[in-house]
């Protein structure tokens, strides 16, 4: 006893103890800085380089660059092209509605978890959780077979006799929206779940003593004070499905364009990094604006917890 | 116990409505998963619903098929890779955050997260300019390394949290023993961090597995990862094999989720 209680004696300790006691105790940035290094050279460069190449005209041969100055010319041409703009406005009317879609469809199971019991609640993480560890081309892949020709929905029309010949939803917007609207549907209900799970039940009880309704126990308690996951929901069911790639490749069809699938064509097919560079560059600021916006919106509506856990 | 509250009739449709909502939106989430697994086991050679027959052919097949378990594998190291840098970044960065006596442990939090803020595809595009410029082409590494950065910000911020909520009393404890910061972290703090460090595992594995948005523009073209064999897969066959496919990766995550809630227990996982 007396030899494990007894301090180990300095002279003892080996020196990559000592660096690590050293490095420790001054509760300083060092355990950090490899990662500041990591992300400087993988992130922030690349996108410095991505910007100054939206932002110049370059001269390749044999694929180094020969000569770059400083031009709008690539910027001035995207926002004049009239591709771009339909091809932007397609892609935020598509991310907006989902982003409705999924509050819409979202709050009531979090609504459930908040009144359910244990077994309710547990089933509601599985079924939420379970998704996002599959992959977004797997679970694209389902809505192939649910929609497609001889798929779920009208091989049980037809058997149904309500239609003779296939209805084509594949390629579709709706196919589009539809399968964006699942896939996007856990990310919504995990924060939304996360907030409900930290909800004070006592506010409920109160609301009930004071004669409220259970509607409006909704409406004035509970609603209110779930508004930063709503907003947290809605801030990542936009970001991707702004920005996704498979569902408009896969259910859309081969055409249908949205901003994702014109980088990766820009890139990929064409080549052309210059138009690449400012398609990114534009796809990442319209959606910090609308990022912004919503943090705004849900600022406002935030109430009583406002500078606590928002 | 306080008796149970008359229902009014508004009150009792409105209810009933939002409840009826929750339900389809449950149904909604795990049915494609279903109806995939069951046509997974179909006999005839094309997607067709309701599935005939019973047959494990196209399992068999997705393990027959080489690029297949080329792109599997690929994944498999790019998950793991991106597991170990993340682990190896994320934890010290966790704690400087959290624990850092130094101006700027807000800046340095908000410098993580930016990465992950930005669309994958712009990050992966950007990585693949810059390692064109310096002539790094792209590789099963450079898609690894890319990912990590993706990712990072949710290892540090699951490991964050839970180091502020552990309790200080345990570290100043081991330090009244006169236990060096070395030992403590090693023997306190780190066994105390072990299920949030399992738990950002597991997610930064699956997103190293799974990432499409990075790994399109930043992947080997000999070596292609699973997403980017799959994507092709869909496009252009239309076999139950894709579905065969998807039964795999079904059973792997329910083998992920039943690790993180051993782990961690289900409860915790979003904190």
């Amino acid at each position: 006893m007396a030899e494990a209680s007894a301090p180990p004696s300095l002279a003892t300790r080996s020196l990559g103890e000592r660096v690590a006691d050293a490095l420790l105790s001054g509760r300083g940035i060092w355990p950090a800085v490899p990662a500041i290094i990591v992300l400087t050279i993988v992130a922030v460069i690349p996108f410095i380089i991505l910007l100054s190449l939206g932002f110049s005209d370059m001269e390749v041969s044999r694929g180094d660059i020969v000569s770059q100055t400083f031009s709008l010319e690539h910027l001035i041409n995207a926002l004049t092209d009239p591709l771009y703009w339909t091809t932007f406005q397609r892609s935020m009317t598509l991310a907006l509605t989902t982003m409705t879609l999924c509050v819409f469809f979202g709050y009531p199971v979090a609504y459930l978890f908040l009144i359910g019991g244990r077994w309710t609640r547990r089933l509601i993480l599985v079924l939420t959780i379970a998704p996002l560890l599959t992959s977004g081309i797997v679970r694209t892949y389902a809505w192939l077979v649910i929609l497609g020709g001889r798929g779920v929905v009208n091989s049980t029309l037809m058997n149904l006799g309500l239609i003779d010949q296939p209805l084509r939803i594949m390629n579709t917007h709706w196919a589009v929206l539809i399968g964006m609207v699942q896939i996007h549907l856990p990310v919504m209900i995990l924060p939304l779940i996360a907030v409900m799970s930290r909800h004070d039940s006592r506010l409920v009880e109160a609301s009930a003593n004071l004669g409220a309704s259970r509607l409006g126990t909704l409406r004035s308690v509970i609603l209110p004070l779930s508004v930063p996951g709503i907003g947290t929901g809605a801030s990542l069911v936009f970001t991707l499905s702004y920005t996704t790639f498979v569902v408009p490749q896969l259910l859309g069809g081969g055409n249908y364009l949205n901003a994702a699938t014109m980088i990766y064509e820009q890139v990929v097919y064409s080549l052309e990094w210059s138009k690449g560079s400012v398609s990114s560059m534009i796809l990442m600021v319209t959606c910090l604006v609308v990022l912004v916006a919503i943090a705004l919106v849900t600022n406002h509506f935030t109430r009583w917890t406002k500078g606590r856990d928002a | 116990m306080r008796p149970l509250r008359h229902l009014s009739l508004t009150d009792a449709l409105g209810i009933g409505l939002i409840l009826c909502v929750a339900v389809l939106s449950l149904l909604l989430l795990v049915a494609p998963s279903i109806i995939v697994v069951m046509i997974s086991f179909d006999t005839r050679a094309f997607v067709s619903f309701p599935p005939e027959g019973f047959t494990f052919r196209w399992y068999a097949k997705v393990f027959e098929q080489g690029e297949l378990v080329d792109a599997m594998l690929n994944s498999l190291q790019v998950g793991l890779t991106v597991t170990l840098l993340c682990v190896l970044l994320g934890v010290p960065t966790a704690l400087a955050c959290a624990r850092g006596r130094f101006r700027g442990t807000t800046a340095l939090s908000v410098f993580v997260l930016v990465p992950h803020m930005v669309p994958g595809i712009v990050l992966g595009v950007a990585v693949l300019f810059a390692g064109a410029l310096v002539g790094v082409s792209p590789s099963i590494w450079l898609q690894s390394v890319a990912i990590s950065v993706f990712i990072l910000a949710v290892m540090v911020r699951t490991v964050q949290s839970r180091l502020v909520r552990l309790d200080p009393a345990l570290e100043e404890a081991a330090a009244n023993l006169r236990a060096t910061p070395f030992q403590s972290l090693r023997t306190v703090t780190f066994p105390l961090l072990m299920p949030a460090i399992l738990a950002g595992a597991v997610f930064t594995f699956v997103e190293g597995f799974d990432n499409l948005s990075v790994a399109i523009f930043t992947h080997g073209f000999r070596d292609r990862p699973l997403p980017v064999e799959l994507l092709a897969l869909v496009q252009y066959t239309s076999s139950p094999l894709v579905a065969a496919v998807s039964g795999v990766q079904i059973v792997l995550a329910i083998a992920a989720l039943a690790a993180v809630s051993l782990s961690i227990g289900l409860d915790n996982v979003n904190d």
